[in-house]
Parts: C-alpha cells; structure tokens; sequence
C-alpha cells in the first residue's frame, strides 16, 4: 500500500498523459478521455457511438481519443491518483461516485453556469433535479446524460402462487405480502450486506423517505451527520426484520451478484433496483427463458420512488484554454438530448431529462421499463437514494454492520449510533 | 588468493542504489508524510506534527486491527509453523508416498489467494456451502452457520483459511532435515533412542534456525495479509476480521485521509520489526550454532 501511495505521489512528478493536446501539424485538438464505459459494460456502445459521431461533427477542430479502463473501481482509482496530482483529463464522468466535489475540493473544476445559460437548448435538458445533482453554491459544474429512477422489480408467478394479485401500496401491507409469500414456501425478498449493500439500502432508504417529513428531509440531505433519528431508527428496525424473516440465508455476506442471482433464478419475489437491470431479465446466461414475461415493476409503498440523475460529465482546469472548450464542446454533445435518446433506446437508460420523449422503438425494445417510467411518473414522493447522499466511508461501515444487525449483536439505535459516529469522522 | 576489497562497494551499489529507491525511499516517505494533515480533498498538505499518531491511541478500530494482526502473527508463527514442521518431520523418514504428499501438500499454496478467498466463500456460504451440506447431511443442523459472517464463528473461519496450509514451512523444514548427517541420528539411535527421542532431542534442534525462518517468513505473510480478508469478509462483521492493512486501505479508500493511512503504514512498519526481533532473538536465528 506505502508503495502504491507513493507511486502515487511519484506521478506527480510527470504528465500522465490523460490530458488534452493540441496536435500541431493540423491544428486539430485531442481530447484523451478514460472511461470504464467500455468493453462489457452496458453503456459501451453507446459511448463508442457518440465518440465516433462527436469526431465526425467536429472533424479538423476536436477529436476524443478513447483511454478504455475497465471496471468502475478502477476508473475511480485512476481519477483519485489523478487529483492527487492536479492532472486530470479534461473531462470526467462523476457518475454514481461523486468525483465532482473531490474534484471540486481541489479547484479543478470548470464553472459551466455562463455557458448553460447562455444556450436555452443546452438549459432545458436541466430538470430541478438534475440541476440540484449538478450544481453547487448556485453554480453548474456537470451535466447529467442518465437518470436514476429506481423502484422494485417483482416476480409476478410467485406473487399469484402466493394469492397476490398487486403491489404493495402502504409498508402495512407490503409485511403482509411478505408473510404471504413465506407462508407459500416463497422467500420475498432478495437481498445483501456487501459492497455497500445497494439493495437493501434500496428498501431502508425507501422506508425512511415515506415515514414523514423529517425522513424525506433526511434522505434529500447532502452527507447526513445524525443518523439518531427516529425514522431512521424505525427503519432500520424494518431492515433488520427483513434480514431476519425475509430474505435468503446468503443475503447475509452476499453481494448484489447473490441477491440479483437469486431474483433471476426465481428463489426471492421481489428485489429493488433500478432499470439497467431489465436487460438482464431476458439474458439467458443469467436467467431461463421467458423470465422477462414474468417481471413486473413498481414504486416502493407510499408512492416513493429514487429520482435523481447520475452525476454527469464536468470540465477540468487546463493550463490550455482552448482544451476546456473542447472538453465543454464534449460535454454539451454527450448530454444533448440526441445522446439521451440514443441511450434510451440503445441500452435502455433512463435519460436525466424529462423533456426526452420516449421513441417507439424504445416502448417495442423495453417494454417493462416504459411501463416502470409511466408508474414512476405518479409517484408523489421522491429523494436521492441513501448511497449517493452518505459520506463515502459510511458506506464500508454500513457492510460490516448490517450483519451484526441480522445476528441481533447491534439493535437498530446501536446500528445508528455506528453510522452517526463513522459520519463524524468526517468532519 | 588475495581479495581485491575495491571492488566490494562497485558491485554493492547497483543493489544499495534499488534498496534506497525502491524501499527506503518509500518508507521515509510513508514517515514524512504521516506527519502532514495529507488529503485528497485537501488544496494543500499542512505540517501536523504527531497529531495523526494522537488519533491513532485513540482510535478503537486501529486497537481492533492491530490485536487482530498480532493474534494472527502468534498463530501463525506457532500453528502454522508447527504444522508445517510436524509433516516435515514425518515425511523425512520417507514412508511411502512421502513425494506425492510432499508436493500435493504444496498446492494450495500456489494457487492465488484471489482464487483460495473465493473456494472458501463458497465452502462456507451458509446456503449452499460445503460444511452446512455436510452438516445438515449428519442431522447437525442446529450447528449450521453463516461462517464467515457471524462475529462468533468469522475469526476462527477466517484464520483457517490460511493456517492449514503450510506447504512453504514443510518444504524447507524438509529440505533441511534430508541434508541432516546421517551419522548424528545413527550415533542416537546406537545410544538406544527412540524414533520420538531421535526427533525431538537431535533433528529438531538441528532444525532450529530454518524454524526460525520460516516463522520469519509466517510472520510477514501475516503483516501483509490482505486479499484473503478483502474477499471473505472484508474486515467484517463489524470489525471482527479486519487487520493493519486492511484497515489501512479503509481510511485510505474511503476516507481519503492519506496522512493518516501512513500513520498506519509506520505502525505496519514498527510492528514487523518488533516482531522480527523478538522471533530473531529468541531462536537464535543469526547466530553460529557450533
């Protein structure tokens, strides 16, 4: 690890590389951009195709090279080492991981506002939560290309098997639903504790916004430092019952791949994610035949649905200024609406703004994720989810506690107690 | 033949000059470093003196990793070592099929750890996992588990994972024994003792110093143990199972307190030393036996 650290500290010393140039025989400026939107990644072809329409439209001005760095954590490892430094790439994707305010914390980032506002086109893709995801201290500094509407995916044969005829509308009768599916030999939920717990934190974070106001207002709160609230802790209490009674014996250790591999093998009834998960229920690799027909979507109990656009695309400082108009140039076109749409239809993304229209041939290619999107649209209550808005290092915290939850080892304010004291290291 | 010492400091320096780079270089830098309020989110790095090492006294989750570390440097330089011996010891006499034990036993240890941390999930995986089936088979369900996840049961799960498996310590504990004098343990045996006294009173003495390394060796496999840990149970439940670098990378990867992270890394640093001493000194390890 010291001597990751300090190979770190050692790339300093020199470019990495990653930065745009301007290439001098023709005048054309290179924009170097790593990605991990590429090789299996679901949103590979859709990046692969707006780089090769971007190089076309700017031919002789602009041209994205493509720097492949597969898996996320990689991507997110290689852009920390790079603010080590001071020398990013001059654009950067913040998706779910929020690179913007470390990238921010440094002052390396370019304010967009002038030029968002300067262009109504470019403007009228900015929905209030998007620019909320966006912005800080009433400045814009990304752009949002992909939305994040989640809600929960059911097995509909083992709703009717368990005389189930709809999902749940209050939390009352979702416990109930759940007891009626044990009781036909179902397990109703799947669920898991590692890598964050990105499903159950999916239900905790669904209980806490529809408890009341002050849970709505918790979970719309940028790093939370008291998680000593009683909705939380009534939440909480809700998780560790759902761990307990539930859920699968491997839910507990298990990460998203075991709670995913457990709705699609038709071992749980329910499980929450958001929408990229559809392609999967017609992958044969992953699931048996004809599972799509059986997979219905909901919101959560109370109407509550996770609205809120991925953090997108932001400019970095450049010692060249004609590099950060290159790098604006780029964003602009990777969250224009054409670039929404095409993920739309291309890989099934959720766009940011709601001012895409839904083409036809996106309703024929994902049917279930258009009949997910009319639902979320009367949904009266929305937030962030819990992951996005939580200091990072609450995240490792919330993994290791989660089974010390199941066991009984922490009640729910102990568990609470865990989290509040981990947000204070922050401060 | 006389030696020409000049040449002495020429072919040292290629390897002092890689030394200074690669390690000390780094290490005095992980030292500097601890010093500086040093983050990523951080404009600048600011000169805190030992208030990093403050923090560290005070912080529970580094007492947790540090005992943690230490139980398992104890285990594993006893346990293991000591395993690893006792089949070093048996196969010398070379009893039938002592070849094919000798390197089947050596197996696991050339296998990844990436690959050795996943077979293991998977042994103790509370659904579908061997040693629940094995249970459940023998009308011992009551004793079934979530192993690897359950605060009683993660660290012994934990520590089995590696303990058993002390190829490394059986092939140079019997490499050394096979080159043992023949004629010291015919000498004990014509005196009249037995297998077991032969063992204990001459090969093992004689066994002493590769001991001593191995034990070495056990006791920074430990002080660099890492994925294993990651992949299982990554330091949990709570912080049950979590070590020095584990939690080293925790305050590094997620709280991108890299001041801090080295202040963890110089403890690493201070407690491979001690340990090293302390195994050192009380086998011997560098000294002339005759």
């Amino acid at each position: 690890m010291a001597a990751v650290m300090t190979a770190a500290l050692f790339t300093g010393c020199g470019k990495s590389g990653d930065t745009a140039k301007s290439d001098s025989d023709n005048g054309v400026i290179t924009i170097n951009y790593p990605t991990f939107q590429c090789g299996v990644n679901t949103a590979a072809p859709v990046v692969a195709k707006l780089v090769a329409e971007f190089n076309k439209e700017y031919a002789g001005k602009y041209q994205i090279k493509l720097e492949e760095v597969p898996g996320d954590a990689n991507y997110v490892d290689k852009i920390k080492v790079q603010l080590g430094t001071g020398d990013l790439p001059p654009v950067v994707y913040g998706a779910g991981y929020n690179l913007l305010d470390l990238a921010l914390a440094k002052n390396l980032v370019v304010d967009l506002t002038d030029k968002v506002n300067a262009d109504p086109e470019w403007k009228a893709l900015y929905s209030k939560t998007a620019l909320n995801t966006n912005s800080r201290n009433g400045k814009i500094y990304a752009s949002s290309v992909e939305g994040s509407i989640v809600g929960y995916f059911y097995n509909k044969d083992l709703f009717a098997k368990a005389g189930i005829t709809e999902p749940a509308k209050t939390w009352d009768e979702f416990f109930q639903q759940c007891d009626k599916l044990k009781k036909a030999g179902i397990t109703p939920l799947a669920m898991d504790t590692a890598d964050s717990a990105w499903v159950t934190q999916l239900w905790w974070g669904a209980m806490v916004a529809t408890s009341n106001e002050n849970g709505l207002k918790f979970m719309q709160t940028m790093n939370p430092s008291d998680y000593n609230t009683p909705e939380m802790v009534a939440a909480v209490e809700k998780v560790q019952k759902m761990l307990k009674e539930y859920t699968t014996l491997d839910a507990i250790g298990g990460k998203y791949e075991n709670a995913a591999n457990n709705f699609l093998s038709g071992q749980a009834a329910m499980i929450a994610n958001g929408p990229w998960m559809i392609g999967d229920f017609s992958d044969t690799t992953k699931t048996t035949e004809g599972f799509a027909d059986k997979v219905g979507a909901a919101v959560y109990p109370g109407n509550f649905v996770y609205d809120a656009p991925i953090q997108g695309y932001f400019v970095t400082k450049q010692d060249d200024p004609k590099v950060e108009e290159a790098a604006i140039a780029m964003v602009k076109f990777f969250t224009s609406a054409h670039a929404q749409q095409l993920g739309l239809e291309m890989q099934g993304m959720v766009p940011a703004s709601d001012t895409v229209k839904i083409t036809d041939k996106a309703s024929e290619k994902y049917p279930l994720l258009v009949d997910f999107l009319g639902k979320a649209t009367n949904a009266s209550i929305r937030s962030d989810n819990m992951q996005a808005t939580m200091y990072s290092n609450l995240l490792d915290v919330v993994s290791q506690e989660l089974p010390r939850l199941y066991s009984g080892e922490l009640d729910a304010k102990a568990f609470c107690q865990k989290l509040t004291d981990a947000a204070a290291k922050n401060k | 033949m006389k030696i020409k010492k000049g040449w002495i400091p020429v072919f040292l320096l290629p390897a002092v000059v890689l030394f200074l780079l690669i390690y000390a270089l780094p290490l005095a830098m992980v030292f500097g470093t601890s010093l500086f309020d040093y983050r990523l989110t951080a404009q600048k790095m600011t000169f805190i003196g030992f208030e990093n090492y403050i923090r560290l006294i005070h912080d529970p989750d580094f007492f947790k990793a540090l005992s943690n570390t230490v139980i398992w440097i104890f285990i594993q330089c006893i346990l293991h070592v000591a395993l690893g011996t006792i089949i070093a010891l048996i196969l010398y006499k070379k009893p039938r099929g002592w070849k094919f034990v000798r390197t089947a036993y050596m197996v696991p240890n050339i296998i990844s750890n990436a690959a050795i941390g996943m077979i293991f999930l998977n042994i103790f995986n509370p659904q579908f996992g061997v040693v629940n089936s094995v249970l459940k088979a023998a009308g011992l369900e009551k004793l079934t588990h979530n192993w690897l996840m359950d605060s009683a049961t993660a660290f012994p799960s934990v520590t089995l994972i590696w303990v058993l498996f002390a190829g490394y310590t059986t092939t140079l504990v019997l490499a050394q024994a096979l080159s043992l004098d023949e004629s010291m343990l015919e000498a004990a045996r014509v005196d009249g003792a037995t297998p077991f006294q032969v063992d204990m009173m001459v090969v093992l003495p004689m066994l002493k110093k590769i001991i001593g390394t191995t034990m070495v060796m056990a006791a920074t496999y430990m002080l660099q143990m890492f994925d294993l840990i990651y992949i299982t149970t990554n330091g949990g439940p709570g912080k049950t199972t979590t070590n020095l670098p584990l939690q080293l990378y925790g305050v590094y990867k997620t709280e991108n307190n890299y001041g801090y992270a080295n202040t963890i890394g110089v403890c690493i640093v201070l407690v491979g030393v001690i340990a090293m001493t302390v195994i050192n000194k009380a086998l011997k390890v560098n000294k002339e036996d005759y």
